[in-house]
């Protein structure tokens, strides 16, 4: 089978790669809204903005059904950690608790995905001088944090994380 | 070139696939130059590249979400330094790489007793030949399978990329250079022996 080996790429290695990109689309496509959700997120993001992981995700308590269900998710930048415990209330809504490290007075704002790609439904708080920070009742749905901090002198400093869905 | 396969009818046309690099190239220009919604181009034509390259680390769905994301967080600020579609399929490929990397390394720490073994199973579903239309797909799935883990990684995802990015996959994936990229590569030429011996592939 050497016929055609001096050329690369040749029509048969074309097929079977088209193939194999076929085959696995069809077995392991991505998540039918990955491109939306990763749209959502760099709506926010600048060239400066910090970027925060995930670094952990837990359930937490029963879980039964969904009611009364609670996460712990936590997210890394180089000079923040954020750290939220989504729990799902009664009325359908979420209650976030959240601590900022290291803490500080800082602004908070929760990007929510609304009915409309430019509608503004996104709370914002400020955290307490403790890091604490609160949001009493959100909607289900892709969700993101943005932490803004002044700079002094300098320009504030904004730190982003991924969407997840609450 | 045949897709006989139903796989072939989400394809895109041949000409659209071949004119992709020209594509992504006018895009990332705009997106330099400030306007951000030329992006949208560039992550739907490149996102299923880079669910694969997640999803060939053996990243659970969820995971491969979170870091796919991440990595377009990340190229928000590297936008300016990246000159040409070559470069930026190759940095995103590394990137999601290294964020896969990062995901894995959390969960084996975390001691997760969610069964995660030691060596991940190719989250490709080996059972599921029968979803796949078309003979000599399945034919060449089978065969796939035989290949060892990283061939199936490495071709999963030079399958995923247009021709005049082959050369630099092994070097993004952080793979020797005999891999595949300048030349075809032992395990394309493994792959490519088995199925053009193999008459339900080949038709010989």
């Amino acid at each position: 089978m050497t016929e055609t080996s001096g050329i690369w790429p040749d029509e048969t290695d074309e097929t079977i790669l088209a193939q194999l990109r076929e085959v696995h689309e069809v077995l392991d496509a991505p998540p039918a809204d990955l491109t939306d959700r990763v749209l959502f997120t760099i709506a926010v993001a600048g060239l400066d903005a910090e970027i925060a992981r995930m670094q952990d995700e837990q359930m937490v308590g029963s879980g039964a059904r969904g009611t009364e269900r609670t996460r712990t998710i936590s997210f890394d930048a180089d000079s923040l950690t954020i750290m939220i415990t989504a729990t799902d209330m009664p009325d359908g809504r979420v209650r976030i608790d959240g601590w900022l490290a290291p803490a500080g007075p800082w602004h908070v704002e929760l990007r929510v995905r609304g009915e409309r790609a430019d509608a503004r439904e996104s709370p914002a708080v400020t955290a307490d001088d403790a890091g604490r920070f609160v949001f009493p009742a959100v909607r289900h749905g892709l969700a993101q944090f943005v932490v803004r901090r002044p700079g002094g002198a300098g320009p504030e400093s904004i730190v982003v994380t991924p969407a997840v869905t609450l | 070139m045949t897709t006989d396969a139903r796989a072939g009818d989400a394809a895109e046309p041949l000409d659209a696939r071949a004119e992709r690099p020209a594509r992504l190239a006018r895009c990332l220009e705009r997106a330099r130059g400030g306007d951000i919604g030329a992006l949208e181009t560039v992550v739907r034509e490149l996102n299923p590249l880079l669910w694969q390259v997640a999803r060939a680390q053996g990243l659970a769905a969820s995971d491969a979400a979170d870091v796919v994301q991440t990595t377009w967080l990340e190229l928000m600020k590297r936008l300016q330094e990246i000159r040409s579609p070559q470069a930026l399929t190759a940095w995103l490929i590394s990137t999601t790489k290294r964020g896969a990397w990062r995901a894995n390394e959390r969960t084996r720490r975390a001691g997760v007793g969610s069964g995660v073994p030691e060596e991940m199973p190719d989250p490709a579903p080996a059972a599921d030949e029968g979803l796949i239309a078309g003979e000599r797909h399945r034919a060449l799935w089978r065969h796939f399978q035989q290949l060892s883990r990283r061939c199936r990684e490495l071709l999963r995802i030079v399958a995923m990329v247009d021709r005049p990015d082959y050369a630099m996959v092994s070097d993004a994936l952080e793979m020797p250079r005999g891999s595949i990229g300048p030349t075809r590569g032992r395990c394309l030429e493994k792959l490519r022996e088995m199925l053009l011996a193999d008459p339900a592939w080949s038709g010989r």
